[in-house]
């Protein structure tokens, strides 16, 4: 972990609400490196989503400065933003979000479209995805005919199949059932030790919080904690934490 | 990307069923009611020229000042001399002579008296010639109810119903009372060589037919006509070319101060055509301008619609790292698809319909029986090649339109809120 692949430096995010505003994010000052494996977690409303389609490049700060692989969020333009997401950024979402209409392999397919790869690299790459989750099988199936599980992988084969260098997961077990949170977890932690991606969660499963390496609290859109644990994150490693910074 | 696409519509009924039978039904639409437009009007109009104006008529200046009153006194003469000089300057159209008079027609019967009699407008065609074409452009032969066309001098043809009125039958002896152009009383015999229905209601109960000889002969109009039609060769009535030729026949006689010289004119500057020319052609472009607003407002709302339901496929897509513009362009492509598909199916059912109705057409001579004006009891639609484009550039604009109008919501909603829609 040498790469500062996320630098927030006091990040503000103000909503309009009525004739005031309201303030979603206060004073944000956070680092990520390549190859963590972090989670944001905190109540509902605490800031969590805001602050992960800021580092997505979905959303821009009201004031301070987003850096994201060392682009400043505050200044891509629609079209940069999108290349961003498309060349470095996965999204992993608390729904699946798969297209109905095509199948396993084409919906992990279209990320790889939109980077205009040629047709046998993408079916190289895409079939490699499915291997990861364990969903070779699937590759001509809909949506429609998964299990809650299997369509939650084939999200994860669609965000790691362009190789990002930054997984962003909004609550990507709260739909599923333990048995299937804790696969779905193993898989991505495997990915991000094989393939040195860095994870960025925001949740409040415990079970998720058990395989971060990093936990970032907030609350009412501030940092209330920091904590980085020693070890690989997996529950059985888990001891000795620390806090790194509180603010 | 385009390949993607057509997966989606093929796959995703409610994206593609929905606007292409919209789209398919509002070009059909559009087809099937401007064939049956430009072939009812164009039938007016063609029925016209046939019985009444030709493409172009050439008449005596005073003759056409009168014209309301089919003035023989004021007929054209020396028209050997027209014809030829018609024939010369213009080879490409077919000259005709005809007269039009009036009369008592009487049906003698047994013991001096009369089976009846009643008024007739008589029409003097050139009945024996082959190359002027009268017999077919007037559809006569295959008008026939009974009988014959007049084969001879002293034949004549007679609207089936005037001789039912009359009381006569093919073989029957008819009596004309008239004047000659020069005022004086005429009375010709002929025998019925055939009735005939014309498709126009006022004709069948008043008209009679007989050669252009005949009516020379008992009008005293040697050398003369009422009217020297002419009709261009291909029976095809182009208005600009009609027009260009009667500036440039009337130029020839500008300066010639006799009030008998020939005046020629085109069909639309005769019965008030040109009114009816105009008025068919602003229809038929009204009718594409309202095709693509209604159909436009309905394919914008159906755009709407499908865009609310995909604005969790947009939030996917944004999320996968498309841009907006992207998402817009392929929203466009997706339109062309289906307009095409949509328009091509609405163009070949409009064509079909057309075809068949300008085959069959629909009968209305039971409502036009006590109908006087000169009106074709046959409507039918009439194929042209405008109607391969009519429907098809507007089904294809309007959805395309639709769907840039429902589109800008795309652009209109924070990136981050099309993302959102996700959590719904």
């Amino acid at each position: 972990m040498q790469d500062k692949i996320i630098v927030t430096e006091n990040l503000v995010k103000r909503y309009p609400v009525g004739d005031g505003q309201f303030t979603a994010l206060s004073n944000i000052n956070l680092t990520f490196e390549k190859g963590e494996f972090s989670g944001v977690i905190g109540p509902s409303g605490s800031g969590k989503t805001t602050l992960l389609n800021i580092i997505g490049s979905l959303d821009s700060p009201t004031e301070g400065v987003v850096n994201v692989m060392g682009h400043n969020i505050s200044t891509l333009t629609h079209k940069e933003a999108a290349q961003l997401r498309n060349m470095h950024i996965g999204f992993i979402f608390q729904v699946y979000n798969l297209l109905p209409v095509y199948t396993v392999f084409e919906n992990v397919e279209f990320a790889l479209i939109l980077q205009k790869r040629n047709a046998t690299e993408r079916k190289k790459e895409v079939m490699q995805a499915l291997e990861w989750v364990g969903l070779e099988n699937m590759a001509n199936k809909k949506p429609s005919k998964l299990s809650g599980g299997e369509g939650q992988r084939v999200a994860i084969a669609r965000a790691m199949v362009k190789r990002p260098q930054l997984v962003l997961a909004d609550e990507p077990t709260a739909n599923l059932d333990a048995k299937n949170a804790h696969s779905i977890l193993q898989t991505m932690k495997k990915l991000n030790q094989e393939l040195n991606t860095t994870f960025l969660f925001s949740t409040h499963d415990q079970k998720v919080m058990e395989y971060l390496n990093r936990l970032i609290t907030l609350e009412d859109g501030k940092v209330a904690s920091d904590i980085l644990k020693v070890g690989n994150g997996s529950p059985t490693e888990e001891k000795n934490a620390q806090i790194k910074t509180a603010q | 990307m385009i390949k993607f696409i057509f997966k989606a519509i093929l796959r995703d009924k409610n994206r593609s069923i929905l606007p292409v039978m919209v789209v398919a039904i509002g070009v059909f639409l559009t087809i099937a009611l401007s064939g049956y437009l430009t072939g009812m009007l164009g039938d007016i109009v063609d029925q016209t020229a046939r019985f009444q104006t030709g493409h172009v008529k050439v008449m005596s200046r005073a003759y056409a000042q009168n014209i309301d009153q089919l003035p023989n006194d004021l007929a054209l003469l020396g028209i050997d001399k027209v014809h030829q000089e018609l024939e010369n300057d213009f080879p490409d159209y077919t000259w005709v002579n005809r007269i039009n008079f009036g009369g008592i027609i009487d049906a003698p019967g047994s013991n001096d008296k009369s089976k009846g009699q009643g008024p007739a407008m008589g029409m003097a065609i050139e009945l024996f010639s082959e190359s002027s074409g009268e017999v077919g452009r007037l559809n006569l032969t295959n008008s026939l109810i009974d009988g014959k066309v007049p084969e001879k001098s002293g034949e004549v043809l007679i609207g089936y119903e005037f001789a039912k009125k009359l009381k006569v039958k093919v073989g029957d002896e008819l009596t004309y009372m008239g004047n000659t152009m020069n005022g004086s009383m005429t009375f010709a015999k002929f025998i019925v060589s055939g009735t005939v229905r014309f498709g126009v209601a006022s004709m069948d109960k008043g008209t009679i037919i007989i050669d252009f000889t005949d009516a020379q002969q008992i009008l005293d109009m040697a050398n003369g006509a009422g009217e020297i039609l002419g009709f261009y060769k291909d029976e095809v009535f182009i208005q600009e070319q009609t027009e260009q030729m009667c500036d440039v026949f009337n130029a020839k006689y500008a300066q010639d101060p006799d009030e008998f010289a020939p005046i020629m004119k085109a069909l639309g500057e005769q019965n008030s055509m040109g009114t009816y020319l105009n008025l068919v052609n602003s229809v038929s472009s009204m009718f594409v301008i309202v095709f693509i607003m209604v159909m436009s407002v309905v394919l914008w709302n159906t755009g709407l619609i499908g865009g609310l339901r995909r604005y969790q496929e947009f939030g996917i897509r944004l999320g996968l790292g498309e841009a907006k513009g992207h998402i817009y362009k392929t929203m466009i492509y997706e339109a062309v698809i289906i307009g095409t598909i949509g328009s091509i199916i609405g163009t070949a059912l409009g064509i079909g319909v057309t075809l068949l109705m300008q085959k069959y057409g629909i009968d209305i001579s039971g409502m036009m029986k006590d109908a006087t004006m000169m009106m074709p009891t046959m409507l039918k639609s009439k194929f042209s090649l405008h109607l391969l484009y009519i429907g098809f550039i507007p089904g294809l604009f309007a959805m395309v339109i639709g769907n840039m109008l429902s589109g800008i919501g795309i652009y209109k909603r924070e990136t981050a809120t099309l993302f959102k829609e996700l959590e719904v």
